[in-house]
């Protein structure tokens, strides 16, 4: 090992993007820019009714139009999705029956978008409404009905109880229960979904351009779907407009899509508005958890009990029912940074006539913060302790690592305690407790609310990949600047700019010499994509390994070449030379030049070419990031208007590859955590309508919405390569919580104690009116 | 209730974008979105809603921020249209790009073409913008990865430095 790895130049730097200058002048290419020859447009007929049998169909008048190539309805495309966990059949345009509002019922295929859109119109769909199913707890019951007539709604049901937690729970002193809600909430990339499929007749391969988070994936699920061989299929993922979970999952227009251009031998495209967006992007959260804790009079925690109600629409996701994803990841990480010895927890997931839940950022965990937290908080309540003092009681120590929670996780050292007192000293809290107290005397209720997160991340399995490695292939050109190609998925994570970062420190060589692919199967190695916080552990740790690989067979190629031992090469500045004597070096261009094109002076045995392909896998499960976000928030009890006046974060993933991207990540995740806390609510009205159909209706954080946030990293690094731990999700696990204890603090006077998410104003002027 | 489709007809615009005239035969409905991207190829235009709240779509009508996904192409007539190819250089960046980029005000990128169209007319009407200031104008666009703070910071930098 030399000198200058110990000492990475550009590892951990707040290097700028790579990828910035087209995304700022506007030549990105995403799936809406993408343009061929003699390219048909899509446009589907959505079911207006949750639930209904479908009496007819009549698209002649559509055919009629102009410009319209086909009119499709099941009958033209017979094809049938199977989760095969839970085989309920969900054909990708509807069979016979609709289960959601906005289920595809028929394609129109036009030569542009405004023509199928007009023909779409004139499609006559005849209903016979059926009773929907809406209700969680009564769907357990299979009231009103069934929505799949051959199964049961309650689809999965799991118990799961620490030995002894009976006798545990019952002789604890103190017990609560509480009831904890978060309704229906959606990504919202603001970049809509959509895709685009060309077949090549002289070849017969099929490329489909996506927006999604995992190429090979996606390539995998189509390509079973269609009965084609994978290597006739290439899947190209442009520029993506941000993911969050929702374009991790496989979606039945993309099958509709792809069909249709096989069919009619044209590159056919569909893009979805966002109207279709809001009624069929995965929607997320929903789940009900039924808590009771047993503590003790110091506000020690003995044991938890959490019954979890889960609603995962009408289809499960092929690979990732959203409901069964949320509780599990929820329960799993119940007792957080806490050492809760003993929990009991039952998980029940139904289907309803709503569209299909799968996965948003952070997935159960901002739920599963929301129940730690709010149960932490409740006791403070009750035995009138500081918030922040009971979480000291139950913190799990630094002497606790390796430490398995009872639900069997086995958390890497983390930094639970510091980021507590760090957070605490950053707003300097007893002065704001003490200044908090002076605002109540003058009307003004100010409220400080703590989250406390455990992140688990870059898992063996996640929604997006569902593989325990990744790869990454690199390779310097023979004129010596490098090329890296990765299966990871992007979607605005800076990817580009993180992995040359950690390729141009093995290889010693500036990061803009580094090019990174991703996206196209053709070109990528085979791997899981973006998703579950993996790509900077598992991608990074492959970029790392790729790059020592490489590094290696640069140092003996130099080595031979300068009559030097091999542990005397240093690579540095784009130079490979003898330690500490620049005159005895040789470029990396003059290195690639003679691997490539001299092969005669090669060593013995060496292969010509600079090219590697390396897998990466973790030794670990997941490695498990960690932090405390902090609000400080007022409510206004007039007008139940809830403003964030300060926000601090203390966040630990590990060692950094880049600081200013990380706290990219967490700023934007603290606002989906406002939206998620006090905005953003997809509601369905008694008939199952979907009433947020629109930007106006389901509201998202703006920049007036959105405070100027304090940011204090910790490093606590993992077994992993490079000690990093993924991070993309934590900021959305930690601020709900944060946000909804922040408001139950104001409002501590009121006797109010928020549960449910959103909360929304008239909420808050309901409990003000009730408790004053 | 249309039962049958008329036969569609088009009328002859004639647009100054980015400075340059464009003569073209357009469907009265044809949105201000989708001409500047599919009929003359602009791209960097991007459509986030249709709705008129996410701002994406935001170019400058007679140098004033718009929503071009709420207007007609016939509407543009007789306007200047500027889009984020016209405050783009033939070359790099214009140091208000540079500052998107310095302080990371980035991520997806989807946002960003109508959050620079947004700023670049803030900063020639307020050239010293307090943060509130920023925040105010800016928020008609909404950016679901960055949390603004990076874009309020870039805003702010590049009005310091007197750069827009």
């Amino acid at each position: 090992m030399t000198a200058e790895m110990l000492k990475p130049r550009f590892t951990g730097a707040r290097v700028t993007r790579i990828e910035d200058a087209r995304l700022l002048r506007g030549q990105a290419r995403y799936l809406d820019d993408i343009a061929a020859p003699g390219m048909l447009e899509m446009a589907f007929v959505r079911s207006n009714r949750a639930a209904a049998r479908i009496l007819s169909i009549d698209t002649s008048a559509a055919l009629r139009v102009p410009g319209v190539k086909a009119v499709w309805t099941f009958a033209d495309i017979p094809i049938t999705l199977v989760n095969s966990a839970y085989p309920v059949q969900q054909p990708v345009l509807a069979r016979d029956e609709v289960r959601h509002v906005g289920e595809l019922v028929v394609a129109v295929i036009a030569e542009d978008r405004y023509t199928a859109e007009d023909a779409a119109e004139l499609v006559q769909v005849k209903y016979d409404p059926l009773p929907p199913v809406l209700d969680t707890r009564a769907a357990m019951t299979d009231e009103p009905r069934r929505v799949h007539a051959d199964r049961p709604n309650r689809f999965y049901h799991k118990v799961q109880e620490t030995d002894g937690f009976q006798q545990a729970f019952a002789g604890a002193p103190r017990k609560l229960k509480l009831t904890f809600t978060t309704h229906r909430q959606t990504g919202v990339p603001l970049e809509t979904r959509g895709c685009a499929a060309m077949p090549d007749p002289a070849s017969g391969r099929l490329t489909v351009y996506a927006t999604h988070q995992s190429p090979h994936n996606f390539r995998a699920q189509l390509a079973r779907v269609l009965g084609l061989p994978e290597n006739l299929v290439r899947v190209v993922v442009p520029e993506v407009g941000g993911g969050f979970g929702i374009k991790a999952m496989f979606y039945p227009e993309y099958v509709v899509v792809a069909e249709a251009a096989r069919r009619l031998g044209r590159p056919v495209k569909w893009v979805s508005d966002r109207t279709e967006c809001l009624l069929t992007d995965a929607h997320a959260r929903d789940a009900v958890h039924e808590v009771e804790v047993a503590f003790t009079e110091d506000g020690r925690i003995v044991a938890l009990r959490d019954h979890v109600l889960g609603d995962t629409g009408a289809y499960p996701f092929l690979g990732f029912a959203g409901a069964v994803g949320e509780a599990g990841w929820a329960t799993d990480m119940l007792t957080g940074p806490y050492k809760i010895p003993y929990v009991s927890i039952t998980i029940d997931c139904v289907f309803s006539n709503k569209a299909p839940t799968g996965p948003y950022r952070g997935v159960g965990g901002p739920i599963g913060a929301q129940v730690h937290e709010g149960v932490v908080d409740a006791i403070a309540r009750e035995l009138q302790m500081d918030p922040a003092d009971v979480r000291r009681v139950n913190f799990i120590g630094p002497d606790d690592f390796p430490y398995e929670t009872p639900t069997g996780n086995v958390y890497d050292p983390g930094s639970y305690r510091e980021s507590l007192e760090r957070a605490l000293a950053l707003v300097d809290y007893e002065r704001l407790r003490r200044q908090q107290a002076e605002w109540r005397k003058q009307g003004r209720y100010v409220g400080i609310g703590l989250c406390s997160f455990v992140e688990p991340s870059a898992f063996a399995e996640s929604e997006a990949g569902s593989i325990p490695y990744e790869a990454a292939s690199v390779r310097i050109e023979p004129n010596g600047t490098v090329t890296a190609s990765f299966g990871l998925g992007p979607t605005g994570q800076g990817h580009e700019t993180t992995m040359a970062q950690l390729i141009a420190d093995q290889l010693g060589v500036d990061v803009k010499d580094v090019v990174v692919l991703h996206g196209d199967t053709d070109s990528a190695p085979f791997g899981g994509g973006t998703g579950g916080s993996r790509s900077g552990t598992i991608g990074g740790g492959a970029a790392v390994r790729a790059g020592q690989e490489l590094r290696t067979k640069l140092v003996k190629l130099a080595a031979h070449l300068l009559e030097a031992s091999e542990e005397d090469i240093e690579l540095t500045e784009g130079k490979a030379q003898v330690a500490g004597v620049p005159a005895r070096g040789l470029s990396i261009r003059e290195l690639a030049r003679i691997a490539y094109t001299d092969v005669g002076r090669l060593p013995e045995g060496m292969t010509p070419g600079l090219e590697v392909l390396v897998r990466y896998r973790p030794p670990m499960a997941a490695t498990y990031s960690n932090g405390i976000h902090l609000a400080v928030v007022e409510v206004d009890v007039k007008t139940g208007f809830v403003r964030v006046l300060d926000y601090v974060v203390v966040n630990d993933c590990g060692k950094l590859i880049n600081p200013m991207i990380v706290e990219g990540q967490i700023h934007g995740g603290v606002a989906q955590g406002i939206g998620s806390a006090l905005l953003e609510e997809l509601r369905y009205d008694g008939n199952g309508q979907l009433v947020t159909t629109s930007l106006m209706d389901y509201l998202l954080p703006s920049s007036t919405d959105v405070p100027r946030m304090r940011i204090e990293h910790l490093e606590t690094p993992s077994a992993a390569e490079g000690g990093f731990k993924g991070m993309g999700e934590g900021s959305l696990i930690g601020a709900p919580g944060a946000i909804a204890n922040a408001v139950s603090d104001a409002l501590a006077p009121f006797g109010v104690f928020v549960t449910d998410l959103p909360i929304r104003p008239e909420q808050i002027v309901r409990w003000v009116r009730q408790g004053a | 209730m249309m039962s049958e489709v008329q036969t569609k007809t088009t009328v002859r615009v004639r647009l100054n974008v980015n400075g340059a005239v464009h003569e073209l035969d357009v469907e009265p409905r044809w949105l201000l979105s989708d001409v500047l991207r599919h009929q003359l190829g602009l791209t960097g235009t991007h459509v986030g809603c249709e709705q008129g709240v996410c701002g994406a779509c935001t170019v400058l009508v007679d140098g004033k921020p718009e929503r071009s996904c709420l207007m007609f192409a016939v509407q543009a007539e007789g306007h200047e249209v500027t889009t984020i190819e016209g405050l783009t250089p033939a070359d790099g960046l214009s140091p208000l790009q540079e500052a998107f980029q310095e302080h990371h005000a980035l991520q997806c990128g989807f946002c960003t073409p109508g959050m620079v169209v947004t700023a670049a007319a803030l900063l020639r009407d307020r050239p010293n913008p307090t943060e509130e200031e920023v925040r105010e104008a800016l928020s008609g666009n909404v950016c679901r990865c960055t949390g603004y703070q990076f874009i309020v910071d870039a805003v702010l930098a590049a009005a310091k430095e007197g750069r827009s």
